[in-house]
């Protein structure tokens, strides 16, 4: 069966928060996973002392697992890929217009 | 809905109108009893007569009579009148309750804004120069929080709470920001104020323990007559988190200065001893703190994109604990209830960051 990297909504009704899991594909989306990788929240934030305005997301993962479990063949979904490409563990999926610095750091995509 | 008047008894509503036009200064919200007393008052009765039944049965003449309470009421605060007036002396108050002695339950002391309240007791506040003093000690002449503190018997955080109050008060100078300047010196005449003299009464107390409710309980804990049994042992015997409270006094290097001048070293030694290891403890403190904000930097990844800036926080998934259910472990928790949903949760933050 096939070995997916997803999120699984937890949280509350108009405050999701994610748990990033290792989970067989075909069970449910909150069913005991393999393996919690981490956390995602999507709900922006901002610094309590800071005026600038700008926002920032939260988000905590095992860098080492998340490696090995791609390693070994998980296949992220797209949300996750696209977290995993900020930290330079996959290729981004699309590529944004402006390389991403830690995906820039590696070597460029051949065409 | 308020009652109406119908208009069919139109007596009662022109005579009401009547009253209205006569009173072209007062709003129509004005109360019916100065509606009658200012109908009382009118001579132009000639309109009012024009109707047999009238709003009020009551004479006249009764209703423009003040009553006895209003009558001493203004005799007595044309009495003192001149005495509230004027500004307070120096540091003293122009409470009520200098003239009011007993209030219906008790004494009323002079702190006591409010005779019939009996717990509300205004304490003095510092001074602008206290404030002044305590933040010239830190920032110009860089004496310890706890050194100043013991200084001016002023709590070590009320002391930093002035530091800190002081400096955006410079920084707002500085940009050439409005200060409320009149609004603090009009407070600050109406309150009591501590200019932290010499001889003047300790500001608080400075040294206390926080007493843990472990501690309250009688205990009856055996031991040899031979062994020696310390504070220690006996915060042990409460419980073993339960510290000492020499551990947990707030300035124990103060407690120390003074075990050396009972031993015999002289104070200004002693005193310098104190003020060196004082610093040395509030660095340590910062370092801790540093190395905190370090770690917690070390351990977080951040990446902008533009929009936002992700910030990955590494963690360890295996540290799930014997059945994969800790509470340290990353992530909302399965097969566990949300702790939200417990009875007796509480949800109100309890600080501010």
């Amino acid at each position: 069966m096939v070995v997916k990297i997803r999120l699984a909504r937890f949280g509350r009704t108009n405050a999701p928060f994610y748990n990033i899991v290792v989970a067989h594909a075909r069970t449910a989306r909150n069913s005991r996973p393999l393996e919690v990788l981490g956390t995602y929240d999507p709900i922006p934030k901002r610094d309590t002392y800071d005026r600038s305005g700008k926002l920032h997301k939260d988000i905590k993962l095992d860098i080492t697992r998340a490696k090995y479990w791609i390693g070994v063949g998980a296949q992220p979904t797209d949300t996750v890929r696209r977290l995993l490409s900020l930290v330079g563990i996959m290729e981004p999926k699309y590529r944004p217009a402006a390389p991403a610095p830690a995906a820039a750091a590696k070597e460029p995509v051949k065409k | 809905m308020p009652p109406r008047i119908h208009s069919s008894s139109c007596c009662q509503s022109r005579q009401l109108l009547n009253y209205l036009e006569a009173a072209p200064p007062i709003s129509i919200s004005a109360s019916p009893l100065a509606l009658q007393r200012l109908a009382a008052t009118s001579t132009s009765s000639s309109s009012q007569l024009q109707c047999s039944r009238s709003f009020s049965t009551t004479p006249v003449t009764e209703a423009r009579q003040p009553t006895r309470q209003r009558r001493e009421f203004l005799k007595w605060i044309n009495d003192y009148k001149e005495k509230f007036r004027t500004q307070p002396n120096n540091g003293k108050t122009n409470y009520i309750s200098q003239l009011v002695t007993v209030s219906d339950y008790q004494d009323v002391y002079e702190d006591q804004p409010f005779p019939n309240n009996p717990n509300f007791r205004s304490e003095p506040v510092l001074s602008s120069k206290a404030r002044h003093m305590i933040w010239k000690d830190v920032m110009r002449e860089g004496l310890p929080l706890k050194a100043v503190s013991a200084k001016y018997q002023v709590d070590m955080r009320r002391v930093a709470a002035v530091v800190r109050m002081k400096q955006i008060e410079h920084y707002m100078y500085k940009k050439k920001m409005p200060l409320a300047r009149t609004y603090h010196d009009v407070i600050m005449s109406m309150l009591p104020r501590a200019y932290l003299t010499p001889g003047e009464k300790p500001f608080e107390p400075i040294n206390d323990i926080h007493v843990h409710s472990y501690t309250m309980q009688q205990l009856f804990v055996p031991t040899a007559e031979s062994r020696e049994f310390t504070r220690a042992d006996a915060a042990k015997a409460f419980g073993e988190h339960i510290l000492p409270p020499d551990e947990k006094m707030r300035i124990p290097e103060l407690v120390e200065m003074e075990r050396n001048i009972a031993s015999g070293m002289e104070p200004e030694k002693a005193y310098a001893i104190f003020k060196e290891t004082a610093a040395q403890s509030e660095r340590a403190f910062a370092e801790a703190q540093k190395a905190k904000a370090k770690h917690q930097a070390d351990k977080t990844l951040r990446v902008d994109n533009g929009r936002f800036e992700f910030r990955f926080e590494k963690v360890n998934a295996d540290d799930v604990g014997r059945n994969g259910r800790s509470r340290t472990a990353v992530g909302w928790r399965y097969g566990q209830p949300f702790t939200d949903r417990r009875r007796g949760e509480v949800k109100i933050p309890t600080k501010v960051e």
